[in-house]
């Protein structure tokens, strides 16, 4: 029997969808669910004299009285917070001046897309480049310019660490959401604008009640992805400061993958991983939830 | 002040932020750029200098004479291209599938290839290791495209619906009229259509594999998988890599990223905001 003739079979269209099922079922869905079964068991691979039995909450209860989980728990929370605002409102901000549509503007929205489109290697190395205590370019200017006297070390500072790090993802994550919300606002018919002129609404009036109700999906849906990826990559921070110094830029991700990584033990970073997991699938369920309930 | 002069100091504000923006975009780059090209005595220097003063390439040819880059480099290709392969043939049909054709169940396939998207790569990437371990795939190129195709399948079959939802659905059946299998009528028909499409999902796709850290950095431990972003991240730990090599490195690996998007970034953009633009 010819493929062709498969084709014409009733169930062909599993046929189809069976190659990219059977990938995500053995990439994604199994290791999700031993990873959940993990954070119940001990398993350190230096330890293999413990075994792998079931601990129960074990690693749950450990979590609470670790200090360091609170730490991340609440670096995670600024870094979150912090580099999804600035980044929507950068990206918010260029799509709105793009829009504008005036020559050359085509290409600049081109341009914008750099950042995002390099590795986190290389745009944690060029910000460390920029940011270096002896040879920055930008201690270099900041110096020049009377802001600083003397070059700072952004990245050596525990109060100045995190802050320096959410620069460098605002840097790099600020194009999707202009992206985005540029392609946002180029859907948005024009009787809307005319009617708002029409109407005389000033330039505010118009933002708040002709722009905002239509990005509105957009928004929530940008916000959902970015916040997860945010929660879930601890890359920059590990490349840019390792979580340091000390543990004043240690973020949740970062922790479990840590524990695993340098600790080898895979149960207490499940863990972690699972607080994760049901943190973001609260905050989808709910910021979802909300906006909707805003939007009737 | 009348409106037409509103309308040029509004402009000219515009135009102001937006090469602002771009600058901000593009400079650090362009300064990256600057430090490879730089001897190192201009590099280490107590007055900084911007625009080298003796541009020279040697930071580029000790950087690929160094131990093993051009094998992580290679390493990187090879990934990338088996990431590409896979996501290509399993997604390129499954897109197809959940975009033209209709069948009791749609509505969950589609919400399950949206639900793997938001599932935590350090949840996956633990449990993924002692898998791969156990099937013998850790620290192996192979391996490391399997673990890609985690979070860029999804991704993948994503864009090329929003690529083949744009194509008439008269097509197929035109196609069926003329006497061509349901097969035919996918692979001679419609798959032509959506050519550009497809460069450009895989553009996307092998930028992301390009670019990965993480899970490289879980799942390879020998030179003989070790990806370049993994590599390059070692050098600077170990040999306390010079600025100028570390830039030019950089350089690179950057290189075919920017050269891949300025060849298909229309199409790319327009994949990237499909589902945006339809609300």
């Amino acid at each position: 029997m010819g493929l062709g003739t498969l084709s014409e079979r009733r169930g062909w269209v599993w046929f189809l969808l069976v190659p990219s099922l059977l990938l995500i079922a053995a990439v994604v869905l199994y290791p999700t669910f031993w990873g959940m079964s993990l954070s119940f068991r001990e398993m350190r691979l230096n330890r293999p004299d413990l075994g792998t039995g079931f601990v129960g909450f074990k690693h749950y209860v450990a979590l609470w009285n670790d200090p360091v989980f609170w730490l991340s728990l609440r670096n995670t929370l600024v870094w979150v917070v912090g580099a999804t605002m600035g980044e929507f409102l950068l990206g918010l901000t260029t799509a709105l001046l793009v829009d504008r549509g005036l020559p050359g503007f085509r290409a600049a929205s081109v341009l914008i897309l750099l950042p995002w489109f390099l590795p986190n290697v290389v745009a944690g190395h060029i910000w460390a480049l920029m940011l270096d205590p002896r040879l920055g370019v930008i201690n270099d200017i900041l110096v020049r310019i009377g802001v600083l006297d003397s070059y700072f070390a952004w990245f050596a500072n525990p109060d100045t660490a995190l802050g320096a790090a959410m620069v460098v993802e605002i840097w790099h994550g600020f194009p999707f959401f202009a992206l985005l919300l540029l392609a946002g606002l180029k859907a948005v018919p024009l009787e809307l604008y005319e009617s708002a002129e029409i109407d005389g609404a000033g330039p505010f009036a118009r933002f708040r009640h002709v722009i905002l109700p239509q990005l509105q999906m957009i928004i929530v849906a940008t916000v959902v992805l970015r916040v997860i990826s945010l929660v879930n990559a601890p890359d920059i921070i590990l490349i840019l400061t390792g979580g340091g110094p000390g543990r004043a830029s240690q973020v949740l991700s970062l922790y479990a993958f840590l524990k695993v990584s340098k600790e080898f033990n895979f149960g207490y970073g499940s863990a972690l991983a699972m607080v994760l997991f049901v943190g973001l699938m609260g905050f989808s369920y709910l910021y979802v939830r909300l906006s909707n309930v805003l939007k009737e | 002040m009348g409106a037409k002069h509103r309308r040029l100091i509004g402009n000219l504000l515009a135009y102001g932020a937006v090469i602002l923006i771009v600058a901000l975009s593009v400079l650090p780059v362009l300064w990256t750029f600057l430090i490879s090209i730089k001897p190192d005595e201009e590099v280490i220097t107590a007055t900084l200098t911007y625009l080298p003063k003796r541009p020279v390439w040697d930071n580029y040819v000790s950087i690929w004479t160094r131990s093993g880059f051009p094998q992580l480099i290679l390493n990187s290709a090879i990934t990338t291209a088996v990431t590409v392969a896979i996501c290509t043939t399993a997604g390129t049909l499954a897109a197809y599938a959940v975009a033209r054709t209709r069948f009791a169940g749609r509505q969950k396939i589609l919400l399950l290839y949206l639900a793997v998207r938001m599932f935590p790569a350090v949840m996956i990437v633990i449990p993924l290791f002692i898998t791969l371990r156990n099937v013998g795939l850790l620290d192996s190129r192979f391996g490391l495209a399997l673990a890609y195709t985690s979070f860029l399948l999804p991704v993948f079959i994503w864009m090329m619906k929003g690529f083949f939802d744009a194509i008439p659905p008269e097509l197929e059946e035109a196609a069926r009229i003329d006497g061509a299998s349901r097969l035919t009528a996918m692979v001679r028909v419609i798959l032509p259509l959506v050519l550009g499409g497809l460069v450009a999902t895989s553009v996307f796709v092998a930028i992301g594999a390009w670019n990965e850290y993480l899970f490289a950095l879980m799942v390879t431990s020998s030179s003989g998988s070790r990806t370049w972003p993994v590599g390059l991240q070692l050098m600077v730990g170990e040999f306390q890599l010079p600025w100028g090599e570390l830039a030019a490195g950089g350089m690179i690996s950057i290189a075919p990223v920017v050269i891949l998007f300025a060849i298909v970034q229309r199409a790319l953009v327009r994949g990237l905001t499909a589902g945006a633009v339809k609300g």
